[in-house]
């Protein structure tokens, strides 16, 4: 589905930053795969470049054995919105628009018929639960239900890759734990393939396999068994290896 | 770092976020002394310019400074509602209100001073381009020299640092007592939709309308009379067509899903009706002051066209000049044609007879015989006439013949006819059997033309005149000095030269008509000025909702196209209104002179167009790219 090979970010400027070094990670259909790391730690560099939104400095990134960053301005733009789903940690919901609105967003870009909008707005929202939120606008609505009708919106293409950027970073325990039980359930039940960025370790022990990255270098990679709570015991250990406390990491920095 | 320090450094350090406001300040100010420096021109005061004109002027500056203090105080408000949060920053800061009060104040004052300078410094060197542009707009015997003028300069520095200061205050007053958590979340909170109430857009729509009827049915004096009733309507109708009918309109196309989810219709929309409360106001001042920029110019170029039309009209000829019985006749036929003959100039000659007799109720009646006539209208190239014996013709220039309610002359023909009998002495009777408008002979009533062989046998005449005909034959002019001279000389004793009372209205005119252009430009460009700050301060929430849609994937085609139509929407829905305004006002103009203002209207709203186009792709290149900088 996915592969990074030897990917490396440079920012230029007075003085030079290497954000990503040599990273290589490979993501097989229907996986669900968490990246975690400390702040500063290159997991959204490389959640952006995944997400066609920047471009790798060396190295390259297949999706589904295209390189997409090959494509042009106007046809990468559409791939963007036919391929692949983004979920953000602020949610980035238009204000302007009511939740249905938003979730047909990216259909009516491309121009769909107003029938099969109603049609796929109306599932997606079954099978999500947002049905009685459909009609409201975005400040009427609470942060877990925006995360998921930004869910809905991601998914009602049924994109090939869902993209998640802390989706529980600016949700309550309750909210983020509905949330990352939608997206496990997606994951199984439409087989869509997820990555998730996060640095909550409660939410990262929903992936089917976790990669840890630190100072734009890949650390290491664990695996969940049957047991969440055991995974989740292990992401705690392996964060604490990796440095420090994990009450060092702030739940809020991107 | 001293309070005033930082006040101070707040403005020289954020350079951008003042920008768009000290730019409105400094343009403002420049505009203002420009127009001082012309109004208080040498060479336009004193002797050389009627009293009246120079009134005129200075109360032509007073309303642009009214003019300016709304518009620096509308570009202040605006810049202080985009720093709402940073005001709430301050405050959780623990600054006082009345410490931010004062930091705007000096903010504004220091903002104030600068602009002041630079909109002097700046005017100066502007104000030579316009006294160049007004020499040749005007006719004036001197040219305009450049001048340093003091008293502008000490003028313009005191009307501004008056108006900074007083609005300085004012703002102080603007942002009383708001709650912190307004102003930290203020620009996160939604404004909320704006509703229409279904009464008041019919009621917009039927005032509008019954403005527009009303305007375009009166002709004549009833035009002043309607006037003022209308233009309440008009205004009216105008801020409930912004503020309700355009809300219903979007609010229906909202509505209905096939447009509103048709591709990147929804991004439009949306907006559109978000914004719409706030632009309402805008759209309603810049289409009212566009209306009057449109109409003053309109008016007076029409009003010029007319006088000059009216001249034309009742100067066939080049040179015409008709003896008024002061035994020179001769001399002064001789004298004009000397004088031609030095300008080198190839002139055609002819001459006809005028008789005048006495009638009853009238004061004199002109008959003329039909090869004068023809000689004379066969000369400025008019049609001419076939009079049989007993069979006169009765002419006249149209205005006079049909009277001000205008009309159809063959409709009118009988009627006009049976009235023109006219009765001499010694039992001559003159019916005549056909009615033609024409002014190739020098009358301001009717005047009959007969037949030679009738002409012979009229009775004898209460008085005889000679008149004199002169055509150019090559369109050349007759030089201004030899016009002038014979202007001077002989106009007391019956010459008229078309061309140089042309130049007379003109010189006259020239100041009034350049003036009411500058009020006319100042106010459109200020118009243009508040669309873009409306604009701008969408700027960083357009910046944000682009981040969010080009993340889903929004291409660059769909994004210019959606800015493209968003700007202009915002640059042009207030300009028709206006130009619609503009051409209904106008027709109502020319209704009241009963003169086809077609051509003058349609080159002043033009313009308007066009200046407006131009704006609208400047603005809209600035936008785009800023939008696309915030999406790298």
């Amino acid at each position: 589905m996915l592969k990074v090979r030897q990917v490396s970010k440079v920012y230029e400027g007075k003085v030079s930053y290497r954000a990503l070094s040599d990273i290589n990670l490979t993501i097989e259909d229907n996986e669900f795969v968490g990246i975690m790391g400390p702040s500063g730690s290159g997991k959204t560099t490389l959640l952006n470049m995944i997400a066609t939104i920047d471009e790798p400095t060396t190295g390259e990134i297949l999706i589904n054995g295209k390189d997409p960053h090959r494509l042009k301005k106007e046809k990468l733009a559409q791939f963007r919105r036919r391929e692949l789903g983004f979920v953000f940690q602020d949610f980035n919901l238009l204000h302007t628009l009511t939740v249905e609105e938003n979730m047909v967003l990216p259909l009516t870009l491309d121009g769909k018929k107003v029938s099969e909008m109603k049609k796929k707005a109306k599932e997606i929202a079954e099978k999500l639960g947002i049905t009685e939120i459909m009609n409201k606008r975005t400040y009427e609505i609470s942060g877990g239900q925006a995360q998921r009708a930004a869910v809905a919106r991601a998914m009602i293409h049924t994109p090939k890759l869902l993209l998640a950027d802390e989706p529980t970073g600016n949700l309550d325990s309750k909210s983020s734990k509905d949330v990352m039980e939608m997206l496990e359930s997606i994951n199984e039940k439409e087989k869509t393939t997820m990555l998730l960025v996060t640095h909550d370790p409660q939410a990262a022990s929903y992936c089917n396999r976790v990669v840890f990255i630190r100072d734009g270098k890949f650390y290491s990679e664990i695996h969940r068994g049957d047991n969440r709570q055991a995974f989740f015991q292990k992401i705690i250990d392996t964060l604490s290896l990796m440095g420090g406390d994990s009450n060092d990491f702030s739940s809020v920095r991107v | 770092m001293t309070f005033r320090q930082f006040a101070f450094n707040n403005v020289i350090r954020n350079k951008r976020l003042y920008a768009a406001y000290f730019l409105t300040s400094l343009f403002t100010v420049m505009v203002f002394f420009t127009f001082s420096i012309f109004a208080s021109h040498p060479q336009l005061t004193g002797d050389n310019m009627d009293s009246y004109v120079s009134f005129g002027m200075n109360v032509a500056a007073g309303i642009i400074y009214v003019f300016s203090f709304f518009f620096v105080l509308y570009s202040m408000s605006s810049f202080l509602q985009s720093r709402k949060k940073e005001f709430g920053l301050l405050m959780m800061q623990g600054m006082s209100m009345k410490q931010i009060r004062s930091m705007v104040f000096l903010e504004n004052m220091f903002i104030g001073l600068l602009a002041t300078i630079g909109g002097i410094g700046l005017g100066l060197v502007f104000s030579k381009v316009i006294l160049l542009i007004a020499e040749n707009v005007l006719i004036i015997d001197n040219e305009l020299p450049f001048y340093f003028p003091t008293q502008p300069v000490l003028l313009t520095f005191g009307c501004f640092m008056v108006l900074f200061f007083l609005i300085s205050l004012f703002v102080s007053y603007v942002l009383r007592s708001r709650k912190l958590i307004d102003l930290i979340k203020g620009d996160k909170k939604s404004k909320g939709e704006p509703k229409a109430n279904l009464f008041l857009t019919i009621l917009a729509v039927l005032l509008l309308g019954t403005g527009y009827a009303v305007a375009l049915t009166v002709d004549g004096l009833k035009v002043i009379a309607a006037m003022v009733p209308v233009i309440l309507v008009v205004v009216i109708g105008t801020y409930l067509l912004f503020t309700q009918l355009s809300v219903f309109i979007i609010r229906r196309l909202k509505k209905n899903e096939n447009v509103f989810w048709h591709k990147t219709n929804m991004i439009l929309f949306s907006d559109l009706s978000f914004r719409m409360k706030d632009n309402a106001r805008s759209f309603f001042l810049v289409a009212i002051i566009s209306t009057v920029a449109f109409s003053a110019i309109g008016s007076l170029y029409g009003f010029q066209s007319v006088l000059t039309a009216g001249i034309k009209q009742t100067n066939q000829t080049t040179i015409s000049y008709q003896d008024y019985d002061t035994g020179n006749e001769e001399a002064n036929v001789a004298y004009i044609d000397e004088k031609l003959q030095e300008a080198n100039l190839d002139m055609d000659k002819e001459q006809a007879m005028l008789r005048y007799y006495e009638v009853p109720d009238e004061s004199q009646v002109l008959i003329a015989k039909e090869s004068d006539y023809n000689r004379i209208a066969g000369l400025s190239d008019n049609e001419i006439i076939q009079v049989e014996d007993g069979a006169p013709a009765l002419l006249g220039p149209e205005m006079i013949l049909l009277g001000v309610d205008g009309g159809n002359l063959n409709a009118q023909k009988a009627d006009l006819l049976e009235d023109a009998v006219l009765e001499l002495e010694e039992g001559a009777v003159l019916e005549p059997v056909q009615v033609v408008s024409s002014n190739v002979l020098p009358a301001t009533t009717e005047y009959y033309v007969v037949s030679d062989h009738d002409f012979e046998s009229l009775p004898s005449p209460a008085s005889e005149q000679n008149y004199y005909a002169w055509q150019e034959k090559e369109g050349k002019e007759i030089p201004l000095g030899i016009a002038e001279d014979l202007d001077n000389k002989l106009s007391a004793e019956g010459v008229r030269i078309g061309q140089y009372e042309e130049y007379l209205i003109n010189k006259m005119y020239g100041p009034i008509l350049f003036v009411g252009l500058f009020i006319g430009i100042v106010f459109f460009v200020s118009a243009g000025s508040f669309l873009y700050f409306r604009l701008y301060s969408d700027l960083d929430e357009d910046k944000k909702k682009f981040q969010a849609i080009t993340k889903m994937g929004l291409t660059d085609k769909e994004l210019k196209k959606v800015l493209n139509r968003q700007t202009a929407l915002l640059f042009f829905a207030p300009i028709a209104v206006a130009l619609v305004h503009g051409a209904v006002a106008l027709t109502a103009l020319s209704h009241m002179f009963f003169y086809n203002l077609v051509k003058e209207s349609a080159v002043v709203l033009g313009l308007f167009l066009a200046i407006q186009i131009v704006y609208f792709f400047i603005v809209r290149f600035y936008y785009i790219r800023q939008i696309k900088q915030a999406l790298r």
